[in-house]
C-alpha cells in the first residue's frame, strides 16, 4: 500500500483532501463522485469533438468507455488529465469536476492534475533506460531521491503491478526488453509510483495477446480497490468483465451511462442495444 | 527470404507454385542488391588497401614525436593542429547545433522554424572553400586575427553547424509523441520530459550527426587553407588567434604534389591517419552510447 507508507512527494496534494476520512472498503456502493461532468463541449479547431457530456465517475472501482471507432472515448478519457492541452485549437466549455476543482480553471495546474490523475496508453511506452529507472521515473521528476525511498517505491509499485517476482533481478536490464504484456505492466507500475488517485487507460491491452490481458485485466480489478479507475475499449466483453459502470459514446454524444450489468442487458437506448449486440461499431 | 521454400515431398508440384517470372524476378532483385552492396564497399577497400600500403614507408613512431621539417619529418604538428581544430570546432557547431536543432523542433513556431531549415539546408550545400574565403575575409583580415587556430575552428564550425542542426532537429521529430505523451502524464513539465525523455531518445540520432559532421571536418582542406594557414610548429596550449597551426589534409594536398618519395609517403600516412581517426571515432562514440543509452545510471 503505497497509499499510506508513501509521505514524501505528496506535498503538493491539497491537505484538505488527505484528511478527508478514507471510505470503507467493503461497502463498494458508498463511493463518492471522482469526476463530474457537466455540459462538457471539446473542440479541435473547427471540429466538434464531444458534446455536451454529463456523467459522474465514482470512485474506487472500475468505470469503462465504449464506442466506435472516433466516437470520441479517447478524447474524452485525455480531457480527464488534460492531456489534450497540446492539440492545436483545443477549446473546452462546460465544466469537469476533479474532487470538486474545475480541471480546466485557473486554480488547477495541470502537471500536479496529471500526478494525481495517472495514465496508460494503448502500447506500451517503457522508456528508454532500466526497468528500475522506469518506475523511479515519476518520484525523482517529484523530488524522491533517496535511494532507500526509491527502492523501496519502485518495489512496491512493481509488486503492485504483478511484476516484482519477473523482474526482481534484472532492474537494472532495459525495459525495452521486456515482453509486450511486461511493459504495459511496467507502465501501470510507473503509474502507480507517483501515487496518484485515479488511472486512466486508453485501450491498454489492445496490443496484447489473450493471455496478458487476462492478466492485466485481473490487475485492474485488484487496483479498483484503492484507485479510480477509467478504461476505454474496444473490446465489449473486456468492458463486460472489468468494469461496474460503463458509458456508451457515439459521435461525440453519451448516449447511456449506467451500470455496466444493464448497458449490456436492458439497455435504454435502442442505439446502445445495436452496438452492444453488434450491429454496428 | 521472399521465395517459398517447398514442403518436403510435395517439391515438384509446390515449385511450380510459384510463377517462373516471379522467381526470376526475385533472383534478379537479390544479385542487384549483392551488386549495390560490392559497387559500394569495393572502392572502399581498394582505397583503403591502396593508402594503407603507400603510408606504409612513413608509419613509425617518429611520425608521432616528430614535426615536418620543409617537406619531410613527422606529423606530429599536423596531428596535434588537426585535433586542436577539431575539437574547438565540434565544440562550438554541437553546441549552438544541438541548442537550435531543440528550439527549431520543440519551441519554433512552424513560420519561424522553416527559414532556420531552409537556412541549414542552404548552408550544407555552400561550397567548403567558400566558406573558407568567407572566414578569409572576415576573421583573418577584418577582425585581423590572421591564420589562426580560431579562425580555422570557426570555419570548421560554420560547415558543421547545419549537419548537427538538421540530425538533432531530425531525432526529436522521429521520437514517438507517444513516449512524451507518457512522460507528460506522469507529471512532467515540457522540461523534463525534453532532458529526460526526448533527448535521451534522440541521443544516438543527434551523435550520428554530429559524427557525420566530426568526419567532414576531420576531411576539410580548402576551408583551412584560408583561415589556418600552416605551421611546422605546435603548442599544447597555443595562443587562439595570430599563430597559424599545421593539419593533416595540408600534408595530403600539398606534399603529394612535391617530387619526393619521403613528401608522398607522408601525404599516404596523413590520409592514413584520419581514416583511422574517423574510424575509430565511430566505434568507440557509438559504444559509449548504446551503453549510455541502455544502461542504468
Amino acid at each position: 500500500m503505497i497509499r499510506e507508507e508513501d509521505a514524501t512527494g505528496r506535498e503538493h496534494r491539497d491537505p484538505g483532501i488527505v484528511s478527508l476520512p478514507e471510505e470503507p472498503v467493503d461497502e463498494p456502493r458508498a463511493n463518492r463522485a471522482m469526476f463530474v461532468l457537466d455540459g462538457f463541449d471539446l473542440y479541435f479547431g473547427r471540429a466538434h469533438i464531444l458534446k455536451g457530456i454529463t456523467l459522474e465517475i465514482p470512485s474506487n472501482q472500475v468505470t469503462a468507455i465504449i464506442g466506435p471507432s472516433g466516437c470520441g472515448k479517447s478524447s474524452l478519457l485525455r480531457s480527464l488529465n488534460r492531456m489534450n492541452d497540446r492539440v492545436p485549437g483545443m477549446r473546452v466549455e462546460g465544466k469537469v469536476l476533479f474532487e470538486g476543482d474545475d480541471v480546466y480553471g485557473q486554480s488547477v495546474d495541470p502537471v500536479t492534475l496529471r500526478r494525481r490523475v495517472g495514465m496508460v496508453f494503448q502500447r506500451p511506452t517503457p522508456f528508454p533506460m532500466s526497468i528500475f529507472d522506469n518506475v523511479a521515473y515519476g518520484p525523482r521528476l517529484h523530488g524522491l531521491a533517496k535511494r532507500s525511498e526509491l527502492d523501496r517505491v519502485v518495489e512496491s509499485s512493481l509488486r503492485d503491478a504483478g511484476l516484482w517476482d519477473v523482474v526482481k533481478d534484472t532492474l537494472r536490464k532495459p525495459a525495452t526488453a521486456l515482453s509486450g504484456g511486461e511493459q504495459q505492466r511496467l507502465c501501470i507500475a510507473r503509474t502507480l509510483a507517483v501515487d496518484p488517485e485515479v488511472i486512466l487507460l486508453d485501450e491498454p491491452t489492445s496490443a496484447l495477446d489473450p493471455s496478458a490481458t487476462t492478466r492485466i485485466e485481473e490487475l485492474l480489478q485488484r487496483l479498483a480497490e484503492r484507485y479510480t479507475i477509467v478504461i476505454v475499449t474496444h473490446n465489449m466483453q473486456q468492458a463486460a468483465r472489468v468494469s461496474e459502470d460503463t458509458a456508451f459514446l457515439l459521435s461525440g454524444e453519451l448516449v447511456e451511462f449506467g451500470p455496466t450489468d444493464k448497458i449490456f442487458r436492458a439497455p435504454d437506448d435502442r442505439r446502445t442495444e445495436d452496438y452492444v449486440t453488434g450491429r454496428f461499431g | 527470404m521472399i521465395a517459398a521454400r517447398p514442403a518436403e515431398g510435395a517439391a515438384g508440384r509446390a515449385r511450380t507454385g510459384i510463377s517462373l517470372g516471379r522467381r526470376v524476378r526475385h533472383r534478379t532483385a537479390v544479385v542487384l542488391v549483392w551488386l549495390s552492396v560490392a559497387i559500394v564497399l569495393l572502392p572502399l577497400a581498394h582505397m583503403f588497401a591502396m593508402v594503407t600500403s603507400h603510408a606504409v614507408r612513413a608509419l613509425s613512431p617518429k611520425l608521432f614525436t616528430t614535426s615536418t621539417a620543409g617537406v619531410a619529418g613527422g606529423l606530429e604538428n599536423a596531428i596535434v593542429g588537426t585535433i586542436q581544430l577539431v575539437v574547438l570546432a565540434t565544440v562550438a557547431a554541437v553546441t549552438l547545433g544541438v541548442l537550435g536543432g531543440i528550439w527549431v523542433r520543440e519551441f519554433a513556431s512552424p513560420r519561424a522554424a522553416f527559414p532556420v531549415r531552409l537556412a541549414a539546408d542552404v548552408l550544407a550545400g555552400v561550397p567548403s572553400i567558400v566558406i573558407g574565403y568567407f572566414g578569409y575575409v572576415t576573421m583573418v583580415t577584418w577582425l585581423g586575427w590572421g591564420f589562426s587556430l580560431l579562425a580555422g575552428a570557426l570555419a570548421l564550425a560554420v560547415i558543421m553547424l547545419p549537419y548537427v542542426l538538421r540530425a538533432t532537429d531530425l531525432a526529436i521529430g522521429r521520437v514517438s509523441e507517444e513516449l512524451r505523451d507518457a512522460s507528460t502524464a506522469l507529471g512532467a513539465t515540457q522540461a523534463a520530459t525534453l532532458r529526460r525523455v526526448i533527448l535521451r531518445s534522440a541521443l544516438s540520432g543527434i551523435v550520428t550527426g554530429a559524427l557525420l559532421a566530426v568526419g567532414i571536418a576531420l576531411g576539410e582542406t580548402a576551408p583551412l587553407l584560408y583561415t589556418a594557414g600552416w605551421s611546422n610548429y605546435w603548442g599544447l596550449l597555443p595562443s587562439f588567434t595570430h599563430n597559424p597551426v599545421g593539419y593533416l589534409t595540408y600534408v595530403v594536398w600539398t606534399f603529394i604534389n612535391q617530387p619526393f618519395a619521403e613528401a608522398h609517403a607522408l601525404a599516404y600516412a596523413a590520409a592514413f591517419l584520419l581514416m583511422i581517426l574517423v574510424l575509430l571515432l565511430n566505434v568507440v562514440v557509438r559504444r559509449v552510447i548504446v551503453r549510455h543509452t541502455e544502461e542504468a545510471r
